[in-house]
């Protein structure tokens, strides 16, 4: 049995393969070794994921706290995924510190970890539409890195070419991903409370968000040499995302409004 | 500006004119209500927009003002107002049903169309098919599912058991006869085991503030810790009554309508060592709730049990005379004679012993055109995941 309080000492370990794989990124035939460790750093984190869903009977996906180990998981995914395929020596060392971020918030502000699942939620439609989405949600992180190392680190035409093009896959694999979530969503609400879209507050920054990184891809097409302003709108759609993930738990205008707002 | 070839100010401008004469027509006609666009109006809309859509590709071939419909440029200052608006009614104040965003939107749909017949002038499979699902099917749902809206009826049902019921209620409340009936025959709740909960005796305030925590009992005898204190719970009636002496009330088991859930625990504080034991009850409407009090400032409860499903055995008959016997829960709504029966509530002062079940009607003629954009959507989406590789490649030949 595997519950919160064995959490550290999966985290910990994770967090440091983790570190370890994206230091060796940075070394001349570190390559294997990063890959290995960053690896391994998730196989400890999942088998701390999949013990949690068994004692817990249901997905860990309800509260913040679940979603946010899911997102934890995803991104050194995502950067893995990145730097074997583009060898960007640098994404590790993002995707493992933003990612351990998030273990540090589960690790000092634990929030309940209630058992129960209320009826609605119930669905074989929960579980797939909660992955897909945080995975959107990690790949769209690390587009997001790219952009600001891209608007913040030195102009070259050479590699902000590169970077630009790197932000370009991440947010089409990140835009597919959400895509799919929100549609999954749309046929799941129309299962669970009648309607398969009603402007429930987290659906209408789901939209918003959704339009940004639209807006993202269209201008990529037609204004290619634009670079930082296509970065720029980059880091924009992210933090409307931000809003639509745990935002919108703290606007007044959601409260009590929405079915998305679990936990208390 | 206005000189060709268009750009984005041409786009911003559009829009904003748009969005000004949206205002304004709020101002004169009132809101834009989307009930009082049922069929026929509807369809008729429908046709408008593909005749302008036609008329802008048909004119576009000859004219290069009709051509900037369907340029990059359209589309991001469209998609930009629709995302501005979004965040608007995100924020709180209502902006979906309101002239201007019904404009834009219209406009976001003729860009829309014209880009997906532009495209398919000169159709290529390998180099269009992702680029028309995806465009193509968000024409598609957003049309049914905008103009669909006008055809929708969600009603309301209450029956009580036993009883058939054929009326149901829409949003205004008015009561709507309907070609089907349902009966119900018997309403069933399952419940989470019990949990435990701290309250400050003062505000009654769960506790720890904040961050309140709670523990489920999921086994009897067993022995737990909530915050400062470890709970044994000794004894447990799933099914229970209260019994009032002189002096004080305590629990037996009652294994009949309205009975409520009990249990027997012994409480004592990890660090001083102060104990307490008795009775803890979530109540309900025949017995009162009962707390532990376990010191001046903190009682122990046991809130009201949470649902994990809940279901209604039912008959539902037909207009023609036809009837059958289906069970509907949360998630599995019953389909017949065009409506989607859904659960939807019960009397929830009553709980696990509730006689009334709540049912939502729904009805969309549209929803198999929703359904297809969709489905469509979800293949553009499969395209846009395969195509983030190729996209290295087309970079590279841009640079060359």
């Amino acid at each position: 049995m595997t519950d919160w309080l064995l959490f550290p000492y999966f985290a910990l370990p994770a967090g440091l393969c983790w570190f370890v794989g994206a230091g060796f990124a940075f070394k001349t035939n570190g390559f294997r070794r990063a890959i290995f460790f960053t690896a391994l750093g998730l196989c400890l984190f999942c088998v701390f994921m999949v013990g949690l869903w068994i004692s817990l009977e249901r997905p860990p996906m309800r509260t913040m706290g679940e979603t946010r180990l899911w997102y934890s998981f995803f991104l050194p995914a995502a950067g893995l995924v990145t730097y074997i395929s583009r060898r960007f020596k640098w994404i590790l060392s993002f995707t493992a510190l933003l990612s351990f971020v998030f273990v540090c918030i589960n690790l000092f502000k634990p929030e309940i970890h209630d058992k129960t699942l209320m009826p609605a939620l119930q669905s074989p439609w929960f579980a797939p539409h909660v992955i897909v989405y945080m995975l959107a949600y990690a790949t769209l992180g690390a587009a997001t890195i790219a952009a600001v190392y891209l608007l913040v680190g030195k102009k070259k035409r050479t590699t902000d070419e590169e970077t630009i093009s790197l932000c370009d896959s991440l947010t089409y694999v990140g835009t597919a991903f959400m895509t799919v979530g929100m549609l999954f969503g749309a046929l799941w609400a129309k299962e669970a409370w009648g309607h398969y879209w009603s402007w429930d507050p987290k659906e209408t920054w789901a939209a918003a968000t959704w339009t940004a990184y639209l807006i993202y891809i269209h201008f990529r097409k037609s204004q290619p040499k634009r670079r930082s302003t296509a970065a720029l709108i980059l880091v924009g759609s992210f933090l409307l995302l931000q809003i639509c993930w745990y935002g919108v738990n703290y606007l007044p205008s959601a409260r009590g409004r929405s079915v998305h707002v679990y936990g208390q | 500006m206005w000189i060709l070839p268009w750009g984005y100010r041409e786009g911003w401008t559009i829009c904003t004119g748009l969005t000004l004469t949206g205002l304004a027509m709020q101002n004169f006609v009132g809101e834009f209500d989307v009930a009082a666009m049922p069929y026929p109006v509807n369809v008729a809309a429908c046709a408008i927009l593909a005749v302008v859509a036609v008329t802008v590709h048909a004119l576009s071939r000859k004219y290069v003002v009709f051509r900037w419909f369907s340029s990059p440029q359209a589309s991001i200052t469209a998609l930009a107002f629709v995302l501005f608006m979004s965040v608007i009614e995100g924020l709180g104040v209502a902006t979906i049903n309101s002239w201007a965003f019904t404009l834009v939107f219209a406009y976001l749909l003729l860009v829309l169309a014209a880009v997906v017949m532009r495209r398919l002038r000169k159709p290529k499979l390998k180099r269009d098919a992702g680029f028309v699902f995806s465009h193509a099917g968000l024409l598609l749902a957003l049309v049914a599912a905008s103009l669909g809206s006008g055809d929708l009826q969600r009603l309301r049902m209450t029956v009580a058991r036993d009883a058939a019921e054929w009326r149901a209620a829409n949003e205004r409340n008015e009561l709507v006869e309907l070609p089907l009936a349902i009966e119900l025959k018997s309403f069933d709740i399952d419940e989470y085991p019990p949990e435990l909960m701290l309250i400050d005796n003062e505000t009654g305030e769960t506790l720890p503030r904040g961050k309140p925590t709670n523990v489920l009992i999921e086994a009897c005898p067993t022995v737990l810790s909530l915050s400062d204190w470890e709970i044994e719970v000794v004894r447990y009636l799933p099914a229970a009554a209260s019994v009032m002496t002189k002096d004080t009330a305590f629990f037996t088991e009652f294994l009949s309508e309205g009975a409520t859930s009990a249990l027997f625990a012994k409480a004592r504080h990890k660090t001083t060592g102060v104990s307490s034991e008795g009775w803890v009850s979530c109540g309900n409407h025949v017995f009162p709730y009962r707390s532990l009090r376990l010191s001046d400032d903190e009682s122990l409860i046991m809130p009201p049990r949470k649902p994990k499903r809940f279901a209604s055995e039912v008959r539902v008959y037909s207009k023609e005379g036809e009837s059958r016997e289906s069970v509907i829960e949360v998630n599995r709504p019953l389909k017949y004679e065009g409506w989607k029966i859904y659960q939807l509530s019960y009397d929830e002062s009553r709980g696990k012993w509730s006689h009334t079940s709540v049912f939502e009607l729904v009805r969309d003629p549209w929803l198999p055109a929703v359904y297809a954009g969709i489905f469509m959507m979800l293949v553009g989406a499969i395209f846009l995941f395969l195509s983030s590789t190729e996209n290295q490649t087309y970079n590279k030949k841009n640079k060359e």
